[in-house]
């Protein structure tokens, strides 16, 4: 029993991190801007692509790993700066509807330039063997991906509750009008964050498509998973995603061990679940990054 | 034109189609604690966020230790060394009180810093780690004009502040006030209590319907008994 529940747990957990991870960076973007980024997945799979041309350009994993979600950064801060920053004042719908927008166009020109069909994309040979635990063994990639989204995470927090500039962000989060008056150029705000979502959603679309298979609906597959992770654990909470994420990923992967027909709906059933006992959701307050 | 250190010259500001404000011209001197008064919706909110760059006036210009500064983005005219207490206190309620103080700080030095704003506001400092929105509003209004104050600020903007308090902790935010004009700081004080206003300002001027439509010594106002009941409320608005 134990050898056939533990592998779905420890994978349940790390496809529960990707969640999280992406509705982290959603949150992000919608808490400051009030824009729900459609197109976040679609980034994601971006960074994939990118690393995979990288790699078989001659380029090592490790230099992808970092380099394609900065290339994710510079075009998703230009998108941003050129197409979202004229919507941020106006209704949440406008930007809803061109993120959508750019998303289909993305999934397009995904599949004209690296094919309609997914792609092998393999994590080097270091990370190809596993580890005993005793009772199991587990893949090393995973083990990988599984410190890496952890350690992102902690970075992620230690930048938004120990520094200058997460402080202004929290602060503008919640009145970017007063923060403005007192001195921070709101701009800059907006760009280093839609940057923070798009390095978060980078790193998550290189070290997915080893795991989920890299193909030009990988990062929008993740997308509604991630929506309902983020209202589990309360919009706008950091740690609420992470909860959340773990908790989804773990139900899904538990379920189809079980009752695989129900894969998909365990997670609105959670949804439901959570919704009814705390209508706000797990960690969610009346602030936000609460 | 004397060497104002605000000088506001026929503002007309507008919120969609709605003219607001109408020709508004005012100045505060360096040291001078100006009041504008005005009833509810006279335009005195709107005044100054035109000063600020949070609305654009539509014309009129607003200069600043003698720079043009009209429409500029409000964190440019903050980082002149302008300060606002705005109405309703508007704390980042998520973060401590601590947090409020040090997003206010702008390296810029001068006599404010936290720990001297935790010594002469010791209630602020024994609530230091508290969220800013778990404090009373009286609390909130003292790390409203706290957080002013670490900015170091030449012009201090300040709307309503006496506005539901209590009269104790109103009275011990206009000593804050008054001790700030003493050292040098000025004060653009828009209050709808015009008698407290008048007590601790040098000059004033009085708002309706978008104009300004007095503007004098504050003494000299505090003795004209119509002004100050319509003024107060106490009377119909003359129009």
């Amino acid at each position: 029993m134990l050898s056939n529940v533990a592998p779905s747990v420890f994978n349940g957990l790390i496809l529960g991190a990707f969640y999280a991870f992406v509705a982290i960076g959603l949150s992000l973007i919608m808490n400051l801007t009030g824009t729900i980024n459609l197109a976040h997945g679609s980034f994601l799979t971006l960074a994939g692509y990118l690393a995979f041309t990288l790699v078989s350009k001659g380029t090592s994993f490790w230099f992808a790993l970092i380099l394609a979600p900065l290339l994710t950064v510079v075009v998703g801060v230009v998108i941003e700066r050129l197409l979202i920053v004229p919507l941020y004042k106006r209704d949440p719908i406008f930007s809803l509807l061109l993120t959508f927008g750019l998303s289909l166009i993305a999934e397009e020109v995904y599949r004209l330039i690296w094919g309609p069909n997914g792609v092998p994309f393999s994590a080097p040979g270091i990370l190809g063997g596993g580890i005993s635990l005793g009772f199991m063994q587990f893949p090393t990639l995973r083990l990988f991906i599984a410190v890496v989204l952890a350690a992102a995470m902690v970075l992620l927090a230690l930048f938004l509750w120990r520094t200058r500039f997460g402080l202004r962000l929290r602060a503008a989060i919640q009145d970017t009008e007063m923060i403005s008056a007192m001195g921070t150029n709101i701009q800059v705000l907006y760009m280093v964050n839609f940057a923070l979502g798009m390095a978060l959603a980078g790193l998550a679309g290189v070290l997915a498509s080893g795991l989920l298979g890299l193909s030009p609906t990988m990062g929008n597959a993740l997308l509604m998973p991630a929506f309902v992770v983020a209202i589990i654990g309360g919009m706008g909470s950091l740690f609420g995603s992470i909860v959340g994420g773990l908790l989804v990923g773990l139900a899904i992967s538990v379920t189809t061990l079980f009752i695989p027909a129900a894969n998909e709906v365990i997670m609105y059933i959670l949804m439901a679940v959570v919704l009814l006992i705390r209508p706000r959701g797990l960690f969610g307050t009346e602030g936000l990054f609460g | 034109m004397s060497e104002s250190l605000l000088a506001v010259e026929k503002l007309n500001t507008f919120y969609g189609k709605s003219h607001i404000l109408h020709d508004v011209s005012l100045s505060v001197d360096k040291g001078e604690l100006v009041a504008l008064l005005g009833l509810n919706g006279a335009g005195k909110t709107t005044t100054m966020r035109s000063v600020l760059g949070l609305t654009r006036p539509r014309s009129g210009t607003v200069h600043f230790e003698g720079r043009d500064i009209t429409g500029w983005p409000s964190y440019r005219v903050s980082r002149l060394g302008v300060g606002y207490v705005p109405e309703g206190r508007r704390m980042f309620n998520e973060l401590t009180v601590t947090e409020n103080l040090q997003i206010a700080e702008t390296g810029r030095g001068g006599a404010w810093t936290i720990e001297r704003v935790f010594q002469r506001l010791p209630k602020l400092q024994e609530l230091r780690a508290r969220k800013s929105g778990r404090l009373s509003g009286g609390e909130q209004e003292m790390l409203s004009i706290a957080r002013a104050l670490v900015a170091n600020p030449t012009l201090m903007l300040v709307d309503e502040p006496s506005q539901g308090l209590a009269p104790l902790i109103v009275e011990e935010v206009y000593k804050i006030l008054a001790e700030m004009k003493a050292q040098g700081t000025s004060i653009l004080l828009v209050e709808q209590n015009a008698l407290l206003a008048l007590k601790v300002a040098d000059r004033a001027y009085v708002m309706d319907e978008g104009r300004i439509v007095y503007s004098g010594v504050a003494a000299d106002l505090e003795r004209d008994r119509n002004m100050i009941r319509t003024l107060m409320g106490l009377q119909e608005v003359a129009s």
